[in-house]
């Protein structure tokens, strides 16, 4: 499903973050991107989510070799895959509600189609009575909730986080993971970048760690979260 | 999408162009009516001047240019004009004066031709000839082809004024547009990586730009419609209008002209926004 060859990534003529990664995530594995702050896991993170060509080597995702795809066919792409930021990044004049519809908006739904489906997303991730509050007024913990809805409400096939858990409860964080991990059992490809190593080894699942641009080979675990 | 800060200045540059646009067109409208008014009323009439001699024009020759006029094929009427009716035609521009009545004038001749009726004025110029030899026949053609000069250099003054404003319009609206994109890059990058197509995040700016446009615009129109109904009411509040220019205000029928400002402001500012959006989305992987 997704495949890295040699994968090199520099910002204009600044030192390579990251170098020669080679590796690859199977259809419905579920994984962790583990490593120091600095260490490249963001940068990463958005050659997975078409933020950011590589410098060199070849990238493949959903079977396809992204040099060789058209740039008319990327936003279908990015429409496979569900990103949390760490940043959350919502959108301030919109409603908690709004902001967790845009990606079926964007797919082309209408409002008929997914009410209920987000209003039964809000409330199993704690926000049933926050759906028409703006971002602005929810609490760090919510706003990743928020972030966390949205990710998951297309039901991507490529699910990316980057430190998921890192503003909530530990009680808060056990449960986001329970959803990943539904959703992962549903054939979602889950992908979690964190410091956490509690989390890291209470979740049977495979870890990818990167050290100064460069993946370390980790101890073979078992793939598949049981949450 | 948010309005964001700053956007009023674009408003009042919308309301201002809207309202020289009005202004340009209106003064089309004017110079065209005042065209139609002036050739209409010359249309089918001639004028024949019977020179003085002394003091005054030959009763002799006036009495012979008459009655050769009212014999001739396709015209319906020939009448001398009275001293009372020469001096109304140049009081307004010498005034009412006794002076002017020692003036030697010459004695004029309206000829109505009937509707259709073609006359050749080189073979009536040279019969009036033999008959009033002071006797110079006008058929207005050089005072009406000077109107409509004048009236198509109007128009197309205001062509050239409307096609600047058209683009001055364009420019502002693409310039803020930039700006708009600038003051909502993290949106724009948020949709884009999330697969909106970039025809998706476009809509949202031309919509945006399009609405702010037509209000602006409308605004300005609606200055200029009441600056022309101030114009157009000048005598009633006691200044007498310049009798031989055309009134200034629009006619009823004509306002309605001045709707097409805000709607062709709406649809420039529609197509610079969705222009300039898709090319600054174009940088983007």
């Amino acid at each position: 499903m997704i495949r890295f060859e040699n994968v090199g990534m520099r910002y204009g003529a600044g030192p390579e973050i990251l170098r020669d990664l080679t590796f690859a995530l199977e259809p419905g594995s579920f994984s962790f991107l583990t490593g120091p702050s600095g260490a490249g896991k963001s940068t990463l993170l958005k050659l997975l989510f078409l933020a950011e060509r590589p410098s060199r080597g070849l990238i493949s995702l959903f079977g396809e070799d992204l040099a060789l795809t058209a740039r008319a066919a990327l936003p279908s792409l990015r429409r496979r895959i569900g990103v949390v930021f760490q940043e959350f990044r919502l959108l301030n004049h919109l409603s908690v509600f709004d902001n967790v519809a845009l990606p079926l908006r964007i797919a082309g739904q209408h409002s008929g189609q997914y009410t209920k489906d987000i209003e039964e997303l809000l409330t199993w991730v704690g926000l049933g009575n926050r759906i028409h509050a703006k971002p602005p007024t929810l609490s760090g913990g919510e706003q990743q909730r928020v972030a966390i809805a949205r990710a998951v409400v297309a039901k991507p096939d490529l699910l990316l986080a980057d430190e998921p858990t890192g503003n909530v409860d530990p009680d808060i964080g056990r449960r986001l993971i329970r959803l990943f991990a539904e959703l992962n059992r549903f054939g979602t490809t889950v992908l979690i970048a964190t410091h956490d190593r509690a989390l890291v080894e209470s979740t049977p699942a495979r870890e990818l760690r990167i050290v100064d641009g460069i993946l370390v080979q980790m101890p073979e675990r078992k793939s598949g979260a049981s949450g | 999408m948010p309005r964001e800060k700053g956007a009023a200045p674009l408003d009042v540059v919308i309301g201002v162009m809207a309202f020289l646009a009005a202004l340009a067109l209106g003064g089309v409208l004017i110079a065209e009516r005042a065209a139609e008014t002036w050739s209409g009323g010359l249309t089918g009439r001639l004028s024949v001047q019977i020179l003085p001699e002394g003091a005054a024009a030959p009763d002799d020759e006036v009495a012979a240019a008459l009655n050769l006029l009212r014999a001739t094929p396709g015209v319906v009427y020939a009448g001398a004009l009275s001293d009372d009716e020469n001096l109304a035609l140049i009081e307004p521009w010498l005034g009412d004066n006794t002076l002017i009545e020692a003036l030697p004038f010459p004695r004029l001749i309206d000829v109505e031709l009937a509707p259709g009726a073609i006359v050749d004025v080189a073979q009536l110029e040279a019969r009036l000839a033999e008959v009033a030899p002071r006797s110079i026949l006008d058929d207005h053609t050089r005072w009406v082809t000077r109107l409509r000069g004048t009236a198509n250099a109007v128009l197309f003054s205001a062509l050239a004024i409307l096609t600047l404003i058209a683009i001055a319009t364009a420019a502002s609206v693409a310039f803020a547009t930039r700006a708009g994109l600038a003051a909502h890059r993290e949106m724009v990058e948020l949709l884009h990586l999330m697969g909106a197509q970039n025809r998706f995040i476009a809509r949202a700016f031309e919509w945006h730009y399009f609405l702010g446009a037509l209000i602006a615009a409308s605004f300005g129109a609606l200055a200029a419609g009441g600056a022309f109904a101030a114009a157009g009411g000048l005598d009633e509040i006691g200044l007498s209008r310049v009798s031989f220019l055309p009134p200034l205000g629009l006619q009823m029928v004509e306002l309605p002209w001045l709707l097409t400002v805000p709607a062709a402001a709406a649809l420039i500012a529609w197509v610079t926004a969705r222009l300039s959006v898709l090319s600054a989305l174009r940088e983007y992987y």
